[in-house]
Order: C-alpha cells, then sequence, then structure tokens
C-alpha cells in the first residue's frame, strides 16, 4: 500500500508535519524545535489525548505500526527522543 | 424552506426514534453523510456542517444521523451493537441520491442503497479500533468512549467495502491509495475542535462533480 521511506529527513519533516498538523503548532514554533527541545509536558498542546492521535497519524503516514508497550514517558520526552524512535521504525 | 435550510427529523431503528440534522430543502435530492465514529466524530462536526452548507447552495439536501447511542441518541453506546449502526446507515434515509463518508463512517456506507458514494480519509475497522484502545489508556482515568465488547469485535473484522462507484478522496500527508489527495489539516486528530473553509471548499466541489459524473444530480 505504501513505499517505504528510505531518507532521515523526510521522516524528520514527516515528524514536524504530524507535531503541526496534530496539535495545531505553527510553522514557525514546529521549525525551531530541536533534538533537546522538550515535549510531552511541555507543550500545553500536548495532552494525553493528543498523544493517542500523534501516534495513530504517525502511523498512517510512515507507514508503521507502533506498539502499546513502546509507548512510556521516556518517547515522549523530548522531539530528538520521538525522532529517534520514528526514524527506528520507518527506517528498519 | 430556504435552500440553506436547517432541520431535525427522526429515523426508527431498532425499537427507538433517532435524529438527523439536514441542511437543505427537505424536497431536494437527498445525500447522507456518515461521521467519523467515536471522538473524531466531534473534531469533524464543524467542517460537516460546512460541507453540508456548500451542498445545499448547489441544490441538494444533506441528511447527518446520530447513529444509536451517539449524539441526540436516547440510548446507551454500551447497548448498541455494530450491525445497529449498519442498519441505522441503511434506514435513516431512504434511497439516498450519494453517500458522503468520512473516515470510519465509510465502513457503513456499503450497508446503504446508493448508487454513488464519496469517501473522506476511509480507515479500516481495525484502525478505528486501535485508535478507540489508544484514546482510552491515554485517558486517565477512563471517560471517553466505551462501546461494547462485542461492537468493537465486530468493529476490528468490518472493512471497507467494495462498489461499482465509490471514489476515495485523501489528504496530501496521507500515504494511502486515493483517486485525489487535496490539502488540508486532518482536522479529526485535533483534540480541540476546528474547521477549514478550504478543505471544506474542495471537498464540496469534488463530491459534486463525483455525483455528477455518477448521474445522481
Amino acid at each position: 500500500m505504501t513505499a517505504a521511506l528510505n531518507d532521515e529527513q523526510e521522516v524528520d519533516a514527516t515528524l514536524r508535519a504530524v507535531l503541526r498538523d496534530v496539535l495545531g503548532l505553527s510553522e514557525d514554533r514546529v521549525a525551531a524545535l530541536n533534538e533537546a527541545s522538550p515535549l510531552f509536558g511541555a507543550l500545553p498542546e500536548f495532552d494525553s489525548m493528543a498523544v493517542a492521535g500523534l501516534l495513530t497519524e504517525l502511523e498512517e503516514r510512515l507507514g508503521i505500526l507502533i506498539e502499546d508497550h513502546e509507548v512510556d514517558a521516556d518517547l515522549l520526552e523530548t522531539y530528538g527522543s520521538l525522532l529517534t524512535f520514528a526514524r527506528a521504525k520507518a527506517l528498519q | 424552506m430556504s435552500a440553506s435550510g436547517l432541520g431535525y427529523g427522526r429515523y426508527r431503528i431498532g425499537g427507538s426514534d433517532e435524529w438527523l440534522m439536514r441542511i437543505g430543502d427537505p424536497a431536494a435530492p437527498a445525500v447522507l453523510f456518515l461521521p467519523p465514529l467515536f471522538e473524531e466524530l466531534n473534531r469533524t462536526r464543524a467542517l460537516m456542517a460546512s460541507v453540508m452548507r456548500l451542498l445545499a447552495g448547489e441544490g441538494l439536501c444533506c441528511w447527518l444521523p446520530d447513529l444509536p447511542g451517539t449524539g441526540e441518541s436516547e440510548r446507551a453506546l454500551e447497548e448498541v451493537s455494530w450491525e445497529a449502526w449498519r442498519e441505522a446507515a441503511r434506514a435513516s434515509v431512504d434511497q439516498p441520491r450519494a453517500t458522503v463518508a468520512l473516515r470510519g463512517g465509510a465502513l457503513l456506507d456499503d450497508a446503504v442503497d446508493t448508487t454513488c458514494r464519496w469517501r473522506l480519509a476511509p480507515v479500516s475497522g481495525n484502525a478505528v479500533a486501535r485508535d478507540l484502545a489508544r484514546a482510552g489508556l491515554m485517558a486517565e482515568g477512563g471517560g471517553g468512549y466505551a462501546p461494547s465488547e462485542a461492537m468493537i469485535t465486530a468493529l476490528s473484522a468490518a472493512d471497507l467495502g467494495t462498489a461499482a462507484r465509490v471514489r476515495t478522496v485523501r489528504l496530501a500527508t496521507d500515504r494511502a491509495e486515493a483517486d485525489r489527495k487535496v490539502e488540508g489539516p486532518p482536522l479529526w486528530r485535533r483534540s480541540e475542535p476546528q474547521n477549514s473553509s478550504e478543505l471544506a471548499a474542495s471537498v464540496a466541489s469534488d463530491i459534486l462533480n463525483w455525483m455528477r459524473q455518477c448521474g445522481a444530480c
């Protein structure tokens, strides 16, 4: 159904687009995120309901499956931790 | 009744009366809207109303049913079966010219007696069930939607029906196959309900074109 992603930049761009679309963040705020930027608990838009939407939307756009046991506070702590996870999933 | 007339109707299903929202002249050709399921319904209500108003302006009458156990329904969601939702899709409007299904609503459109089906970002029943489970896990202290185990089991097994005249439109960001991709935000993901007049306009014009191709209007 979907072709595999093979580019780290593409995963990064997809993750930023998902944060923008799901959380309703501005382009500027999304562009300013770096690997150390805190996410869950730091962005008021990023509540528990938004986490569910974010994970499902990432699955849809990256063509991956995320198991519930893979989701914990560490995963969502920073932009970098989420990006590392998304790359490992999408580029394996 | 003006072309943009707003009204409410009732339909009878499983021994109870359920509500339908109507936008358009009730004498005009009927279009049945099948809403996204569970939480996504609330997030897309404004988008659906915008699309319904635009189509009403083109001489159509749009109907949006409250599925049993949702909206103004007097039935409890946990007592409603998946088959009751399929039956509701079939019974709410008599032989609509077309169905417009969003997301999980597309799992119901093959139950409807029509010859023209249009879908926005349709999803499998399994994906809806997983989303529901995940949202339940995330929402500490419960809350949200709690359908019966039987409903979840039937939903998980539900696939998108195939029919001769089905058109699928997806957002440009969605990697799955579609007849057309349109620019716009995935409003069904936003925890704060929002609307997009651009998305509503491109959706409405695509529906209208497809209905003309089907000979449905």
